[in-house]
């Protein structure tokens, strides 16, 4: 009987913990998204990004550092008796910069969405995503379920290398956020083959 | 118009009443490290034992725990910030009232884990 209780608590080791951040403009679907997959209502917490606002409110007398409270949406999904993936989106006001190592301490990738008509968002996820060298995918939300530019002209307009894969999504539909996740995790997949340099 | 009497002083006015460091009883003093948002988090044995001593924070943490949970599931939950959860998490940590079982960071650049995690999603219906 005195051995029971600690043999059932060993019985149920915690699952790994894993993850893939979600990135884009404000708006752009991104809690739509987590909602779609996720098998927990998408939650909400409170976090800060400490940034830089030099650049942007330079004719303000703002000290140099700014901290900013932010919502934080996340949801997960099980992925075997062992793995738990979860899904964070990263908040929407970019204009704070993108100063969250914490946020991106340790993921698999990133999946940006974009949308087709405000283009100029997703810029500070895709500077940001390529600067510290996380893989990720572009994906074109379909709002509506049409595109309102053509793929290729999306990724002119992007300016991003030809490598970074350019998917659309519509960020409502469950298998399509599915897709859309594996398509981050073979670009974080292929990534791990290739030779360090 | 309401006549605060904060109106116009030089406190920001969506600060909340509850200040980061009165919640963490004046620690403020993160883990060198900051636990991980996914880190999971269950409570122990002596956690569970301990829980009524417990001020009512840390006890709804406790409680919570009984069923492995993320760091940033216990701030949404509790609706704690999340540096605040983090600290919080981090002296029951320190205390053995629960234990955290934080990420791997070679899993993201494990083919293998990849390769189970998408197969896992492929299973999706």
């Amino acid at each position: 009987m005195d051995s029971k209780h600690s043999a059932d608590r060993g019985a149920r080791r915690p699952p790994i913990p894993v993850k893939i951040v979600i990135g884009g403009g404000f708006g752009v679907g991104k809690t739509t998204a987590v909602g779609a997959i996720s098998e927990i209502s998408p939650l909400t917490t409170e976090a800060s990004i400490t940034s830089v606002a030099a650049e942007i409110d330079r004719t303000s007398e703002m000290p140099e550092k700014t901290t900013t409270t932010v919502a934080l949406d996340f949801g997960c999904i099980t992925v075997d008796d062992e793995l738990k993936l979860y899904l964070f989106g990263t908040p929407g006001q970019d204009r704070f910069g993108f100063m969250w190592q914490d946020l991106v301490q340790g993921a698999l990738g990133a999946l940006v969405l974009v949308d087709s008509r405000r283009l100029g968002d997703c810029y500070p996820a895709v500077d940001y995503f390529e600067r510290i060298g996380l893989p990720f995918v572009i994906a074109v939300n379909l709002f509506d379920g049409r595109l309102s530019h053509d793929l290729d002209d999306v990724r002119w307009a992007l300016a991003v290398h030809e490598d970074v894969p350019l998917i659309t999504v519509d960020a409502r539909a469950r298998m399509s956020v599915r897709d859309a996740l594996l398509a981050v995790l073979r670009r974080a997949r292929d990534r791990t083959m290739l030779p360090r340099i | 118009m309401t006549g605060h009497p904060d109106a116009g002083s030089a406190e920001p006015s969506d600060v909340s009443l509850v200040r980061p460091y009165v919640m963490t009883s004046g620690s403020s003093q993160e883990p060198r490290s900051p636990i991980e948002i996914e880190a999971q988090v269950l409570t122990s044995e002596l956690g569970l034992a301990a829980a009524e001593q417990l001020r009512f924070e840390l006890r709804d943490i406790v409680a919570l725990c009984r069923c492995t949970v993320a760091v940033a599931e216990v701030a949404a939950a509790l609706r704690l910030h999340i540096g605040v959860a983090r600290v919080l998490i981090a002296e029951l940590a320190d205390r053995g009232l629960v234990t955290v079982h934080r990420p791997d960071g070679e899993l993201g650049t494990d083919p293998g884990t990849i390769e189970r995690i998408i197969r896992g999603l492929e299973a999706l219906r």
